[in-house]
């Protein structure tokens, strides 16, 4: 009987070592193989992404002139250091800042203030968020363009009104004066893409349970009370990942500076990427603006390191 | 067996992705080659009854010329005679590409510095080409042209596509600046009158630079609001060379003998001055500094300036009364003098050049000589183009004076005038446009008051003379 008992113990053993033996194989096999799935895409993007990075990285460290691209050689950091004297350079990239955090916050405001009023509407809530939705329908090459007119000293839409109300010409120089130009596009920029925070917000706010607004409504909060302590702190998560989105969206901004002033005029309204394109490819220095480009991206990479562990911690305070 | 299925179909994937990323040319379709005929052919041919023709064999039989040229507008009309050519000479041809000109000069640069290049053909311009000689995208044509071929062509043009001794283009049309004035303004009584009255001088269309600034800030005055007594392009290579005619009328240079950049001279400082003062004066559009061509075409058409310079090309649009309003209310006249005691004539030309990529440059140099014969550059005459032809102006003259239109006549003596007398190319160096993309920034921050004009000038300076030096000028 004990030898039986035994037997079958040892059958049970080896069957039990056979059978974690066959699930950790498989277990190997299923770690591997979304890797595997994933050569594809990773093969598109080393052609398509990794490998002019690296050449342009490596550019950089050149003399590199799309005319002269036969006597390339090697300059060591010599354009890392002109991209840090060159005050071109230096006030676009303030330029930039400053047009970042003044659209970023401005969006901010403008689409919170703008979602927690359509959380309060039931009727017709559906059709505002399909209105909403369309200056983001519009290449920023096409807004830009639309703008352009808008704001056109001589024919455009608002010297136009301000002819009808004042009754003489005002030739406003929109995309010109200082700081009119820079508030031109500014404009432009907050008005298609707010809608973007409007519907990242709104579905932040209508993920909100119903019962914690009710427990403040019965401990007595009034509107305001309720949108300060606890609606925004609820979708914390959602600022943070739209703000981040925007931000980086921002910082690409190209095509509509380039449509509306082309940077200029004289470097007034001149960000990072109207400057680098025009370097690269009207004055063919493509070393210097392959430089600039990475100087660029290490800053927004910092940044958006900031952002997301700012985000963590955000999220890590409303578990807790 | 299911995911060993999946593990070969995804290495299958990433081999073809792999391949496709790799050899794409292998995908392209070779073009044919020219047919050999047999011996037996031959003698077939020969014996084909007598009812029927024998017809020459086309030189370029077989061979497809690539090309990429610029487009819209007028531009396209010449591209419909392309069958033409193809039915005469066999050949087949494709436009690989069509763009604006800063859109093209784009292109055929960044396929020059890739080696892309895949067409035979290629638009060029006299302000362009050097950039593609360094890039060593085009090749001479002195072999593919004769004297007498070349003979027709108005000679200053034909010498401004020259450059170290050879001949890089061929023209197609050419364009120069008159001195476009309101007849409805300056030969109105009232207005010289009032004129006179602030001034103590007539009104009269200037003749000189100085005149030029000095009539404009006192017309103002007189202008209805929204009206201007002038304009200018107001950015780009367009301000740059706005900026370099009146500097070399003033009697300046760009750049010296050694290529130092030398117009932040004496008469660079005037002509900044010049602009600068018209734009404080309000007598330039305040948003002058955003205009390229179509703007100030488009102001001129709307009847808001009162003169200014403008490309003889744009005339008949000007003279189109459903698209202007000063049709028929305009005359032209030399551009001013400056104290260098010449007209200013920024000029330039189209033209097409055959890239070294080609493989077939005998039948590259027939389809630019096709494109640019007596008859093709007739037809873009009537298009208002200025074409390089003498013997097409002789024939355009003589029309003109059928219209009973004196300013026909007119526009074409001078343009044909300038052309000989006052057409002046930039500097045939590939830095020019480089160059223009420093100066221009600062000739709008000299406009606009940002900077003094020397300062500006002088900044600039340096930073060309910098970029010249990067570009091995300096020994």
């Amino acid at each position: 009987m004990t030898t039986e008992k035994t037997i079958k113990s040892k059958e049970i053993v080896k069957l039990a070592r056979v059978s974690r033996e066959r699930r950790g194989r498989a277990t190997a096999e299923n770690r591997h193989l979304p890797i595997v799935l994933l050569i594809p895409a990773i093969i598109i993007l080393a052609f398509v992404v990794g490998f002019p990075m690296l050449y342009s990285l490596y550019l950089s460290f050149t003399n590199f002139t799309l005319l002269s691209h036969a006597s390339i050689k090697f300059v060591g950091l010599q354009n890392y250091v002109t991209v840090f004297k060159d005050p071109i350079f230096l006030g676009s990239l303030g330029r930039t800042i400053l047009y970042i955090t003044i659209a970023v916050n401005l969006e901010f405001i403008l689409g919170l203030l703008i979602a927690n009023a359509m959380s309060h509407i039931i009727r017709g809530q559906s059709i505002l968020r399909t209105v909403m939705m369309m200056p983001m329908m519009f290449a920023p090459i096409l807004v830009g363009f639309q703008f352009k007119w808008i704001f056109n000293d001589q024919v455009g839409l608002i010297n136009n009104i301000l002819y009808e109300i004042f009754g003489r010409p005002i030739i406003i120089p929109w995309l010109i004066e200082r700081p009119l130009g820079f508030i031109s596009i500014l404009i432009a920029e907050i008005w298609m893409s707010t809608p973007f925070m409007v519907i990242v917000f709104l579905a932040g706010i209508m993920s909100i349970s119903p019962e914690i607004l009710e427990a403040a409504e019965v401990d007595g909060a009034n509107e305001w009370q309720k949108f300060r302590h606890v609606t925004v702190p609820s979708i914390i998560p959602f600022i943070y990942i739209a703000m981040a989105v925007r931000s980086l969206d921002i910082a690409k901004a190209y095509d509509l500076v380039s449509i509306m002033t082309g940077g200029g005029p004289a470097h007034r309204t001149e960000l990072i990427w109207t400057y680098v394109y025009r370097l690269a490819f009207t004055s063919q220095k493509f070393a210097l603006g392959s430089a600039m480009s990475y100087v660029t991206v290490v800053i927004a990479f910092a940044f958006t390191f900031y952002f997301f562990r700012q985000l963590i911690k955000a999220r890590q305070i409303r578990r807790v | 067996m299911k995911k060993r299925s999946l593990l070969v179909i995804t290495i299958s994937i990433s081999v073809l992705i792999v391949a496709t990323l790799l050899f794409p040319a292998g995908c392209a379709p070779k073009p044919a080659a020219p047919t050999e005929t047999t011996a037996a052919e031959t003698t077939a041919t020969t014996e084909t009854t007598a009812a029927e023709e024998t017809k020459p064999g086309k030189p370029f039989e077989g061979i497809t010329l690539k090309a990429a040229f610029i487009g819209g507008a007028n531009y396209e009309e010449m591209y419909k005679a392309i069958p033409k050519f193809e039915e005469e000479t066999g050949a087949k041809v494709e436009i690989v590409f069509k763009g604006d000109g800063f859109q093209i000069d784009k292109k055929l640069k960044t396929d020059f510095a890739a080696g892309t290049v895949d067409y035979d053909v290629c638009w060029d311009h006299s302000s362009f080409y050097t950039q593609y000689i360094k890039a060593d995208g085009i090749i001479p044509l002195d072999d593919y042209f004769t004297k007498e071929e070349l003979a027709d062509h108005i000679p200053m043009i034909l010498n401004a596509g020259m450059k170290d001794g050879h001949l890089w283009i061929i023209p197609r049309h050419f364009d120069i600046s008159a001195l476009h004035y309101r007849t409805d303004i300056l030969n109105d009584t009232e207005m010289q009158k009032k004129f006179k009255d602030q001034t103590g001088k007539d009104l009269k269309v200037p003749e000189t630079w100085d005149e030029f600034k000095e009539t404009a800030i006192a017309l103002q005055k007189l202008l209805p609001a929204g009206v201007y007594a002038t304009e200018f392009a107001g950015k780009e290579e367009a301000l740059t060379g706005r900026f370099y005619e009146v500097l070399l009328a003033e009697g300046g240079q760009y750049f010296d003998e050694n290529w130092k950049p030398a117009f932040n001279s004496e008469a660079g400082v005037k002509a900044a001055t010049m602009f600068r003062d018209l734009y404080k004066a309000g007598a330039m559009p305040p948003g002058m500094t955003g205009f390229v061509w179509e703007d100030v075409a488009k102001n001129w058409v709307a009847g808001n300036i009162a003169m200014y310079t403008e490309w003889y090309g744009w005339y008949s649009y000007f003279q189109d009364p459903s698209a202007s309003k000063v049709a028929g209310k305009f005359d032209i006249a030399r551009q001013p003098v400056g104290d260098g005691g010449i007209h200013s004539g920024w000029a330039g030309d189209h033209a097409f050049s055959i890239t070294k990529a080609s493989k077939n440059p005998e039948a590259a140099a027939a389809f630019i000589k096709f494109l640019t014969n007596e008859e093709q550059q007739y037809n873009e005459s009537k298009l208002g183009f200025l074409v390089t032809r003498q013997s097409v102006w002789e024939k355009i003259i003589e029309e003109a004076k059928a219209t009973g239109n004196p300013l026909d006549v007119k526009r074409l003596e001078f343009a044909q005038l300038q052309a000989s007398e006052d057409f002046k190319t930039p500097p045939l160096v590939a830095e020019w446009l480089p160059s223009s993309d420093i100066l221009y920034p600062i000739l709008q921050a000299i406009i606009l008051g940002d900077k003094d004009p020397k300062a500006g000038l002088d900044e600039a300076a340096a930073k060309v003379e910098q970029l010249m030096k990067d570009a091995g000028y300096y020994k």
